[in-house]
C-alpha cells in the first residue's frame, strides 16, 4: 500500500522522465525481441540514475521499485548476466527480489497469457510492448488478490501501471471532447459507425483513470461523458458509476475481463480510413494507442452501415462479434431417427384408423421422420459423439411418441393453441425453475428453499419402489412386473426432494423420465431418482451458483452454467465434467442442448449467446444483439434456427448455419423467462415477466429468410419491421409471470408461474 | 413509543445508496437487511483490523490494518470466480481429451460408488448374544440387531461376508444378524447360497415390514440398483454389478 502512494504522488513529476523508460522499460516485456537487451542495459540503469539524481528522497523509493521491476523481468526472461550487471551498477542486494519472485511470476505468465489472446495483427511494437505491459498489469492484478494477504513491499504491477499510463489523466477529457467534435462533423453515413468507438473509448479510458488512481479526474469525465452512451449501456455505466477506486475493480471479474478483452468493432473500410487518418494526423495521438490497444476493428469492405443496423447487432458487452467467429461449420441437422417397427402393439390402432399409420416395413411418415435415405449434409454423423444406445424401454417410449404425434394438432396462424396454465399457489414468490418431462405427465419445480417438488399432472400418482425386502416376494415373471415393484402404500400426488442448502435455479427431466436434475446456488447439480425419490449425486465443480441446467435430449450428458462464468458438459455416470466451455465474460444463465446433442448453446449476462461445439469444446458460433442478460434459449425443431429472450424484452432469432440474426419480435414489456417452439416448428411461444404469454409465427419469420442473398460477408442484416404481423396472440394471466413453456406432444400448449398477487 | 416519524440516518444513507445504484424497487425490510449486512461487516472489519494492530504491536488501528482486514476478508467470503486466462487454459487441456465411449447395457449409468450419495447412511448395532440357531424368531423384533457388521459403504457388492450380506443391495437391507439371515436378496443372485437357513426365515421377517420400513431411505436407495436390476432381467443379462466399476 505504501507503494500505491509512492506511485501517486510521483506521477507527476516523473512523468517525463518515466515516458522515456516507458519505451525502454517495456522493452523488457517483448519476448520474442531479444536484440532489444543490449539496448535495455545500457538505456535503463541510465535513464533510471539519472532520474534518480534529480529526485528527493520520495523519489528514491520509486527508483528502487523500478529497479526491482526491471531485475524481475531480466530474470524472467532469463537474461542472467545482464541481471548481474545491473544488480552490481545499482548495488543491489539479492534478497529482496526473491520475495516478489512468485508475484512476478505470476504476473509473467498471465501477462504472457493475456498478450498471447489480445494482441491485434497490426500493432506496431511500441504499441504491443505497451499492451502487453498493460495486461501483464492487469493479469497481476487480478493473481494479486488470489495470493493471499496483501504485501507491503513494492508491486510490480504498481509500478508497471505507471509505465502504462497514457498520459496526463487531465488530458484525457480534452482528447475525448476533440474525437466527439470530430466524429460529429463527419458524414453522415459514417458518423453512426464512428459513434460506435465512443462507448468503449470512454470506458477504457475511465477504467484507465481509475486504475491509475486519479480518482477525481475519473469522477470529472463520467459525469461530463457518461450522458453521451448510448441508452442501451445504461446499466453498465451505472455499474462504472460506483467503481472510483482502484481496490473497486479487484473484485469485479467481468470488468476485468473487460480490460483485458478486446472490444470488437465492425466499421466498413472507409470510416476507418477516417478515423485513422485524422488520429494520426494529430501531435497528440493518445487516443490512436489506446484504440490500438483496447479496442479490435473488424473492417469490412463495403457500404457503411446504418444506424438501426448497428444498434441491433450491439450491446454486448465485448462489441460484436469478428467475422471469423461465426465462420466456422456447425452441423446443425438432425440425427436420424432409429426405425422402429412398430409391431403388435399398434393392432389396436390399426383397426380404428387404416390409413396414416406406419407400415412395419416404411419408416415414419410425417416431417419428422427421415424421409431421405441418405445422409443430410448438414447433420453431424451418428458417431460424432458418443451416445446411449437405446434400451426397451426407450424404444417403447418412442412408439407411443409416434402414436401421440399423428394426434398432433397442426398450428398455424389460424389454428392457435390452447393455453393450459399451471399456477402455482403460496409458492411466496419462491419459484425458482420449473420443468416438465416430454410426455407432459410430471411437473417439477425447484424452489427458494433449496427443495425440489415433482407433482404428477394426470391422475396417475407418483409411487416409490418397493423396498427390498417387498420386491423378493413379487413375481418377476409376470408381464406387469413394472407395476408390481411400485409400492402403493407410497402413492401421492407430489413429491418433495430434500437435499440442496440453496434455492434450486435450474431443473430438468430426463427423456426417460427416471432421472431428475436441478442446480441450485449451493454450487452443486443434483441427480434425483424418479423410482425412488431419493438424491443419487451431487456433481461439485462449480463453486458458485449454478443457473441452470439441462440434460441431453438423448439422456445421459448434461449440460450446466453458472456464476463462474463456464458451462460444463457432464455425463451421468462420471463425477467430473467432460468438457468446459470458457469465454464468456459474464455468468452464464441458460444454456440448451441442440436437438441433435451436438452442440450447447449458453446465453449469459455479458449480453452474448455462444454455441459450443460438444466433439471438442470451441465456440463455434458468437451471436450478439441482446441488450440485457439473456434468461431463453430454444431451438427449433429442425434445428437451424434458435431463439433467444432477453431483459430486454425481445426475442432475437438467428440462424445458425449463417450465424446470423434474421429476426426480432418486439412485443414483451419486460424480462422473458421462457421460450419454446411448437412440435413442429410452426409457432414460437413466448412468456415472460410481464404476465403474458405471446404467440408468434415462427413459420413466416423464417421464410422470408430463404432469400440468398447474403451480405453474410459483411453482416447487414436488414431486419423488417414486422413484429407485429407476426404476433398471433398475447395472452394475460393474473398476475403469474409465466416461468415455463412446454407443448405436449399433441401440440396443446403448457404454462407454468407462481401467482404473485 | 410510537413509531418515529422520520427514518434513522442510517436507513436514510441506505435509501440513497439504492437509489445511487438504480434499484428502486424493493421491499422495505431490504433496508433492514442491508443495514444489519453493513454493520456485520463493518465490525467484523474493525475487529480483524485492532487485531492485526495489535500483532504489529501499534497503539492505534490505522488506515494498513484496516485495508489488510478488508483484504483478507475479501479472500475469504467475498471470493470470485477465477480469472479468464486461467479458465482457458483449464478448459484447453479438458477439452483436449476425447469423449468417452459408453458402455452399452450398463445399468443406471452413475459414477463409482464413492462419488455417490447412494451408501447407507447408518449402521446397526450387533447384538452380542447369539442367539441360538433354529430362526430365533422371537428375535425379529430386535431388528436393530441386524448382522451388518458389514461396512455400512457398499451396499452395491456383494460383500461375501459372512452372513446375509449377498448382494449390491444385501448389506444393510439384511436386517436380522448371522444365525438367522432373513433377507433373501431378491434379484438374480439369489442364486448364491451365502445365506444361510434362508427360507424358514423369510415369513419371519413378513411379521415385521413395518420395522423393514423404517429403513426405507437406504433401502430405496438401492432400489436404483434393483429396478434397474430387474430390468435386466428382462433383457436376460447376467449379473451387473459393474455399475461402480468405473
Amino acid at each position: 500500500m505504501a507503494a500505491v502512494q509512492g506511485g501517486l504522488i510521483d506521477t507527476e513529476e516523473e512523468k517525463d522522465i518515466k515516458t522515456e523508460p516507458a519505451n525502454d522499460g517495456c522493452g523488457n516485456n517483448n519476448n520474442n525481441n531479444t536484440a532489444n537487451d543490449g539496448r535495455l542495459l545500457n538505456a535503463s540503469p541510465g535513464s533510471i540514475s539519472s532520474g534518480g539524481s534529480n529526485k528527493p528522497a520520495t523519489g528514491a523509493l520509486e527508483d528502487q521499485q523500478t529497479l526491482l521491476a526491471v531485475l524481475q523481468f531480466l530474470k524472467k526472461n532469463n537474461l542472467s548476466e545482464s541481471v548481474e550487471i545491473l544488480r552490481r551498477e545499482a548495488g543491489l542486494s539479492e534478497d529482496t527480489e526473491d520475495s516478489k519472485g512468485l508475484d512476478s511470476s505470476g504476473a509473467g505468465s498471465g501477462g504472457a497469457a493475456g498478450n498471447v489472446d489480445s494482441e491485434s495483427g497490426d500493432a506496431n511494437s511500441l504499441l504491443s510492448r505497451v499492451s502487453v505491459s498493460s495486461s501483464a498489469v492487469s493479469a497481476s492484478a487480478v493473481q494479486a488478490p488470489s495470493k493471499g494477504a496483501g504485501e507491503d513491499q513494492p508491486d510490480v504491477n504498481v509500478v508497471l501501471s505507471a509505465y502504462s499510463q497514457q498520459g496526463d489523466p487531465a488530458l484525457y477529457d480534452v482528447y475525448y471532447s476533440s474525437l466527439k467534435k470530430f466524429i460529429e462533423s463527419v458524414l453522415d453515413c459514417h458518423r453512426a459507425e464512428l459513434s460506435q468507438v465512443f462507448y468503449p473509448l470512454f470506458v477504457h479510458m475511465y477504467l484507465e483513470l481509475v486504475y491509475n488512481n486519479h480518482e477525481n479526474e475519473a469522477k470529472a469525465f463520467f459525469e461530463k461523458f457518461s450522458g453521451d452512451q448510448e441508452c442501451y449501456y445504461e446499466d453498465d455505466l451505472r455499474v462504472l458509476s460506483g467503481m472510483t477506486k482502484k481496490e473497486h475493480m479487484r473484485g469485479n471479474e467481468t470488468l476485468l475481463d473487460f480490460r483485458t478483452s478486446k472490444f470488437v468493432l465492425r466499421i466498413s473500410r472507409d470510416s476507418y480510413q477516417l478515423l485513422k487518418r485524422h488520429l494520426q494526423e494529430r501531435q497528440n495521438n493518445q487516443i490512436w494507442n489506446i484504440i490500438q490497444e483496447h479496442l479490435y476493428i473488424d473492417i469490412f469492405d463495403g457500404m457503411p452501415r446504418s444506424k438501426s443496423q448497428i444498434d441491433a447487432m450491439s450491446g454486448s458487452l465485448a462489441g460484436e462479434a469478428k467475422r471469423e467467429a461465426n465462420k466456422a461449420k456447425v452441423f446443425y441437422g438432425l440425427l436420424k431417427e432409429p426405425e422402429i417397427e412398430v409391431p403388435l402393439d399398434d393392432e389396436d390402432e390399426e383397426a380404428e384408423n387404416e390409413e396414416g399409420k406406419p407400415k412395419k416395413k416404411k419408416p415414419k411418415k410425417d416431417s419428422m421422420g427421415s424421409k431421405s435415405k441418405k445422409q443430410d449434409p448438414n447433420a453431424p454423423s451418428q458417431n460424432r459423439i458418443p451416445l446411449p444406445e437405446l434400451k426397451d424401454s426407450d424404444k417403447l417410449d418412442k412408439i407411443m411418441y409416434m402414436k401421440e404425434a399423428t394426434k398432433r394438432i397442426r398450428l398455424g396462424p389460424d389454428t392457435l393453441p390452447s393455453i393450459c396454465f399451471y399456477s402455482f399457489l403460496n409458492a411466496y414468490q419462491g419459484l425458482t425453475a420449473v420443468d416438465v418431462t416430454d410426455d407432459s405427465s410430471l411437473i417439477a419445480g425447484g424452489f427458494a428453499d433449496s427443495t425440489v417438488r415433482v407433482w404428477s399432472v394426470t391422475p396417475k400418482k407418483l409411487r416409490k419402489v418397493k423396498s427390498a425386502a417387498d420386491l423378493s416376494l413379487i413375481d418377476k415373471e409376470s408381464d406387469d412386473v413394472l407395476e408390481r415393484i411400485m409400492d402403493e402404500k407410497t402413492a401421492s400426488e407430489s413429491k418433495i426432494l430434500y437435499g440442496h442448502s440453496g434455492p434450486v435455479y435450474g431443473i430438468s427431466f430426463s427423456p426417460d423420465r427416471n432421472y431428475l436434475l436441478s442446480s441450485s446456488e449451493d454450487g452443486t447439480v443434483r441427480l434425483w431418482s424418479l423410482q425412488t425419490f431419493t438424491c443419487l449425486v451431487g456433481y461439485k465443480g462449480h463453486n458458485y451458483p449454478v443457473w441452470d441446467t439441462q440434460f441431453s435430449p438423448y439422456g445421459y450428458y448434461f449440460v450446466s452454467g453458472g456464476h463462474d462464468r463456464v458451462a460444463r458438459l457432464w455425463a451421468t455416470d462420471h463425477y467430473q465434467p467432460l468438457r468446459m466451455f470458457s469465454g464468456h465474460l459474464a455468468d452464464i444463465t441458460c444454456t440448451r442442448f441442440h436437438p441433435n446433442s451436438n452442440y450447447v448453446a449458453t446465453g449469459s449476462s455479458d449480453r452474448t449467446i455462444r454455441l459450443w461445439d460438444v466433439l471438442n469444446g470451441n465456440c463455434v458460433r458468437i451471436f450478439t444483439g441482446h441488450k440485457g442478460p439473456i434468461h431463453a434459449l430454444a431451438f427449433s425443431p429442425n434445428g437451424k434456427f434458435l431463439a433467444s429472450g432477453a431483459t430486454d424484452g425481445r426475442v432475437l432469432l438467428w440462424d445458425i448455419g449463417h450465424g446470423l440474426m434474421i429476426g426480432e419480435l418486439k412485443g414483451h414489456t419486460d424480462t422473458i423467462y421462457s421460450l419454446k417452439f411448437s412440435r413442429d416448428g410452426e409457432i414460437l411461444a413466448s412468456g415472460s415477466m410481464d404476465n403474458t404469454v405471446r404467440l408468434w409465427d415462427a413459420m413466416k419469420a423464417f421464410d422470408d429468410l430463404e432469400t440468398d442473398d447474403f451480405t453474410a460477408a459483411t453482416g447487414h442484416i436488414h431486419l423488417p419491421e414486422n413484429s407485429q404481423e407476426l404476433l398471433l396472440g398475447t395472452y394475460m394471466s393474473k398476475s403469474t409471470p409465466v416461468v415455463h413453456l412446454h407443448f405436449t406432444r399433441r401440440n396443446l400448449l403448457l404454462a407454468a408461474g407462481a401467482y404473485n398477487p | 413509543m410510537s413509531a418515529p416519524k422520520s427514518l434513522p440516518k442510517d436507513a436514510q444513507v441506505m435509501i440513497q445508496i439504492l437509489k445511487d445504484m438504480g434499484i428502486t424497487e424493493y421491499e422495505p425490510r431490504v433496508i433492514n437487511q442491508m443495514l444489519e449486512f453493513t454493520y456485520r461487516y463493518v465490525t467484523t472489519i474493525i475487529e480483524d483490523a485492532k487485531i492485526y494492530a495489535a500483532h504489529a504491536k501499534k497503539s492505534n488501528v490505522d488506515a494498513d490494518d484496516i485495508k489488510l482486514a478488508i483484504q483478507c476478508r475479501m479472500d475469504q467470503s467475498f471470493t470470485s470466480p477465477p480469472p479468464r486466462d486461467f479458465l482457458l487454459e483449464v478448459a484447453r487441456q479438458k477439452n483436449q481429451t476425447p469423449l468417452p465411449l459408453i458402455k452399452p447395457y450398463s445399468g443406471p449409468r452413475l459414477p463409482p460408488d464413492r462419488y455417490c450419495l447412494t451408501a447407507p447412511n447408518y449402521r446397526l448395532k450387533s447384538i452380542q448374544k447369539k442367539v441360538s440357531a433354529a430362526a430365533g424368531r422371537i428375535s425379529v423384533p430386535r431388528l436393530s440387531v441386524g448382522g451388518v457388521s458389514s461396512r455400512p459403504t457398499t451396499p452395491t457388492l456383494g460383500t461375501p461376508s459372512v452372513q446375509s450380506v449377498s448382494t449390491k443391495v444385501g448389506t444393510p437391507v439384511s436386517l436380522t444378524g448371522q444365525r438367522f439371515t432373513v433377507q433373501i436378496p431378491p434379484s438374480q443372485t439369489a442364486a448364491s447360497k451365502t445365506t444361510t437357513p434362508s427360507t424358514p426365515a423369510v415369513p419371519n421377517v413378513l411379521i415385521n415390514p413395518s420395522l423393514i420400513g423404517s429403513k426405507n431411505i437406504l433401502i430405496t436407495t438401492n432400489m436404483v440398483s434393483q429396478s434397474a436390476a430387474s430390468d435386466s432381467l428382462k433383457r436376460k443379462h447376467e449379473d451387473d454389478d459393474d455399475y461402480d466399476a468405473l
